[in-house]
């Protein structure tokens, strides 16, 4: 799942993005609001952590401008702004959580999966699929009740995969969810991860569709 | 000081007393004089009456009874009119000349002929009388009226009392209505005071100057100036307070979550990396502080700087040396321009280094790597102490926002603050200087403090 960190200053999104990576996030970190504008036009992130206060265009505006395309993406706004009108202006203009700084990194992390979760129509906190449960918070995986071991980008495919449930991914989406800007994708990533999975889970969880890309469940 | 209305009270009673006191002696006066007139001109109508019956009487007699000398002397007793101030004693005694007494009433003082006629003021047995005498056009009668000047004197008092009697009275109503007229005048301002006195410490509104008359109408200006500048400060107080918590919540929340992510991290490098930028964060929080407590020191309502020479090439060196080793860092050239000769302005070399520090700070910050920085002073104009970068310079619809707490520019992505320039133009008013902003022709920005003149090396 890959997350738009938009924050000018420095020290907090080099924390973010950490804390956030730490949570299973791929994270994009752009620092001004035009960057913000472009980086949303121009990929497609399950979610986006939103500053206010932001150089060259305000948050507000970038966010009006995603939703003036029709944009669904879930956002976040953090700001230092508390007031109730500075909520209700930012709630109103399109976002769909707001939290005000300090906040906590955890109550941070939560309110992303949930966020997330809401916008893959899925109402209970875990995903499930035949004998496999991934609970999100706890970062772990379960297959008939026993918990399996993975890595950092198995899970990653492997939450992506559920929170698509019934619908093919192409090779190049998953990509774009495992890797955020400046990370290497070395070739055949995702197959190698696909392979590993399927030693974990049985090879028939994850499906081959041909020329299409992978599917968890019957693709719609 | 005297209250208001005990100064008009004063004045106005005082003047009023006095006028009234003179007057009343005034009509005394002049009520004597007229009644010691009319009381001779009664002395007089009654020689001319005596004089004619005398002669008269005489004449008849003689004629009756022949030259005889055989007159007796007629006393006679006058009854005393005391309801009427203008009837008096009078008493008289007729002569034929040359010594012979015709008439002499009983209560008339012991007094010889007099020589000289017309009136003339005598004092017999212990009493002062006022004497008319006169001769008839024959030249052989005279006739001497005299009246006790206690009489005419009580009178004459008499008259006095009953001018002066309706001004006694006058003068308490008088006094009264001024005291009531004062009270009056003066209500506008104890409603005006009580307005002030009524209103809660937060009620800053300004005072109805309709209301006031005009007299007034300066203090009500006045307060109302004094209002509006405290409502100022007290509303820039505000704002810095809430300004300065909002701006320390961003510190705050770095802080909390890169301890969060040291906490939480799995690998050695991800933790060290986190409590290293703890640490950083702790250090921009720190200056943040530092910077609010300086520009609340700088309260200009905490009274005028002191101020002593200070040596500009010093503080141009002090600048300098503290921003080196940034401008090392950034990759930017740092250079010095120092006025020969030495010159010096009168200030705070403490605040003025920290302004000067602040500008060269702000220049080495937003100059790009390669970029040249210089500071320098000049006299040209009172003196201006200079920092020009060739950075970006700043959009012109920024340049009056930039001195603003916590403003940053549009374009900027920085660490700083937010602070710096408040700071300095604070410091530039509380030493009369300006703060000149501007990008240069050149291209570059240009920061200059503007003293408005220099003083002697040797004052």
């Amino acid at each position: 799942m890959r997350i738009l960190l938009v924050e000018d200053d420095a020290l907090l999104g080099d924390g973010l993005a950490a804390g956030l990576k730490l949570a299973g996030w791929s994270v994009d970190w752009v620092r001004d609001g035009e960057a913000a504008r472009l980086a949303l036009l121009d990929q497609k992130y399950d979610g986006c952590v939103l500053d206010l206060g932001l150089p060259r265009r305000d948050g507000v505006s970038v966010l009006k401008d995603l939703r003036g395309r029709g944009d669904a993406t879930p956002v976040l706004i953090l700001t230092a702004r508390d007031t109730r009108d500075d909520k209700v202006a930012g709630l109103d203009a399109g976002a769909d959580d707001y939290l005000t700084k300090p906040f906590d990194l955890l109550e941070l992390q939560a309110r992303l999966r949930a966020l997330t979760r809401r916008a893959g129509g899925q109402a209970a906190p875990t995903l499930t699929h035949a004998d496999v449960t991934l609970d999100p918070a706890a970062r772990s995986v379960t297959r008939e009740g026993q918990v399996v071991t993975l890595s950092a980008r198995e899970y990653a495919l492997l939450h992506d995969l559920l929170a698509h449930k019934g619908r093919i991914r192409a090779r190049a989406e998953l990509e774009e969810s495992l890797y955020a800007w400046g990370e290497e994708v070395e070739s055949n990533t995702v197959e190698v991860y696909i392979h590993h999975l399927r030693k974990k889970l049985g090879s028939d969880f994850i499906r081959t569709v041909r020329g299409l890309g992978y599917v968890v469940g019957d693709a719609a | 000081m005297k209250s208001l209305r005990a100064r008009l009270l004063i004045a106005v009673g005082g003047a009023t007393l006095l006028v009234w006191a003179v007057t009343a002696a005034l009509a005394y006066l002049s009520a004597r004089h007229e009644a010691a007139e009319l009381l001779d001109a009664q002395l007089a109508q009654s020689t001319r009456l005596l004089l004619q019956r005398v002669a008269f009487e005489d004449q008849r007699q003689r004629s009756d009874e022949g030259e005889g000398e055989d007159d007796e002397e007629v006393t006679d007793k006058f009854e005393h009119d005391r309801l009427n101030p203008y009837v008096q004693d009078q008493t008289f005694t007729v002569w034929r000349l040359p010594g012979h007494v015709l008439l002499r009433t009983d209560n008339a003082p012991a007094m010889g002929l007099l020589a000289r006629t017309g009136y003339s003021d005598l004092i017999e047995a212990g009493r002062t009388w006022r004497v008319l005498s006169r001769r008839d056009a024959t030249g052989r009668y005279q006739v001497q009226i005299a009246q006790p000047t206690q009489g005419r004197d009580r009178a004459a008092l008499e008259v006095a009392m009953r001018i002066a009697g309706p001004m006694a009275i006058a003068l308490p109503l008088l006094i009264g209505f001024i005291y009531l007229a004062v009270r009056r005048g003066l209500a506008p301002l104890n409603a005006l005071a009580g307005e002030v006195a009524r209103r809660k410490p937060d009620e800053l509104a300004p005072l109805d100057a309709d209301d006031t008359p005009p007299e007034a109408s300066p203090l009500v200006a006045a307060l109302n100036d004094l209002l509006a500048r405290i409502a100022g400060t007290l509303d820039n107080e505000r704002r810095f307070t809430a300004d300065a918590a909002h701006e320390l919540r961003t510190p705050l929340a770095a802080l909390k979550v890169q301890a969060q992510v040291a906490g939480m991290a799995n690998d050695e490098a991800t933790r060290m990396h986190a409590i290293g930028q703890v640490l950083a964060g702790a250090d921009r929080a720190a200056h943040l502080v530092e910077q609010l407590l300086r520009l609340a020191r700088l309260d200009p309502l905490r009274g005028p700087v002191q101020m002593h020479p200070c040596g500009i090439e010093d503080l141009l060196l002090e600048a300098v040396a503290a921003l080196a080793h940034l401008a090392h860092e950034k990759g930017v050239t740092l250079s010095i321009e120092a006025p020969q000769p030495p010159v010096m302005v009168a200030g705070d070399p403490e605040m003025i280094a920290v302004a000067l520090r602040n500008l060269v700070e702000n220049a080495v910050r937003y100059t790009p790597a390669g970029g040249r920085v210089q500071v320098g002073a000049d006299c040209a104009q009172g003196v201006r102490l200079w920092v020009r970068d060739d950075g970006p310079g700043v959009a012109a619809n920024e340049l009056d926002r930039l001195t603003e707490r916590f403003y940053r520019g549009r374009e900027v992505t920085s660490e700083g603050s937010g602070l710096g320039l408040a700071i300095v133009r604070r410091i530039a008013e509380l030493h009369g200087a300006g703060l000149a902003l501007a990008n240069r022709s050149t291209g570059g920005f240009e920061a200059a403090l503007v003293f408005p003149s220099e003083i002697s090396r040797n004052p």
